[in-house]
């Protein structure tokens, strides 16, 4: 059965995202937007979910800020396409808690993970909303 | 790898009842928390907790499920048992998990 996304997400109503994958347990968001397909990322306390060794396992933003600056990322101001870099977004509700990351593409779109379900491509910012939260962090790394 | 004795308890003696209830809430906690990667949003889900609190005449019922619909039940069952068969170095995967808890429950006499 296909995601009714739109019900979901209602900032995708209208939009071109596209569904890019099938549905899929294996990995979720953080590990989408770390390029990982094989674990499931997530600093969860009871330490049964994958987080990178050496960083804080905590929900908070300054965790998965290290997180990703352990992948060579660093704090970025804005979300367009920048020549030679790549680029995440972590989103967070209004009380700081992650709940999403999306992971820009060469063409400066967006493709993310939701949870168990499938991958989408979309534009950031209509993923905004009750269920993701807003973008609250933006980093960038060299493209190799 | 720890792992915890427990009561032989084989599908017939749950009840339909038990069964019952946890198919509800199990559909439940999915289509709520399927889109979401937090295991804050996805373990402190109130269907979550309430299968949590069906204790341990509920474990053969999450390894059953856990095999056929792999719905994530590790923290639940982790929770009810107190065993964690996962050692950290295959944290995050799946796969994986799934096999050790359901190794696990065979070890430890259960039947699903």
């Amino acid at each position: 059965m296909v995601t009714d996304f739109e019900a979901l997400f209602p900032g995708l109503t209208g939009t071109r995202y596209q569904v890019t994958s099938p549905k899929n347990d294996v990995y979720n968001c953080i590990a989408w937007a770390a390029k990982d397909t094989q674990v499931w990322w997530w600093p969860d306390p009871g330490g049964q979910l994958y987080w990178p060794a050496g960083v804080q396992r905590a929900e908070a933003l300054s965790a998965f800020r290290e997180a990703f600056e352990s992948l060579g990322y660093s704090l970025c101001s804005n979300d367009g396409l920048e020549a030679g870099f790549e680029k995440i977004a972590l989103f967070a509700d209004g009380q700081g808690n992650p709940k999403h990351a999306a992971r820009q593409l060469a063409d400066g779109r967006w493709t993310s993970k939701l949870g168990e379900l499938e991958d989408i491509e979309h534009g950031l910012h209509d993923l905004q909303g009750a269920e993701c939260g807003g973008v609250v962090m933006i980093m960038k790394r060299l493209l190799p | 790898m720890s792992s915890v004795p427990m009561r032989e308890t084989p599908m017939a003696q749950h009840g339909e009842g038990i069964e019952e209830r946890f198919h509800q809430l199990a559909s439940a906690w999915q289509q709520a928390v399927a889109h979401h990667s937090s295991s804050a949003l996805r373990y402190n889900h109130p269907a979550y907790q309430e299968i949590i609190a069906l204790g341990a005449p509920i474990v053969p019922l999450l390894l059953q499920d856990l095999e056929q619909n792999r719905r994530h039940w590790f923290a639940a069952l982790k929770a009810i048992t107190g065993a964690d068969p996962v050692p950290p170095d295959d944290a995050g995967k799946i796969p994986r998990m799934t096999e050790l808890w359901l190794r696990w429950g065979r070890e430890n006499g259960l039947q699903w």
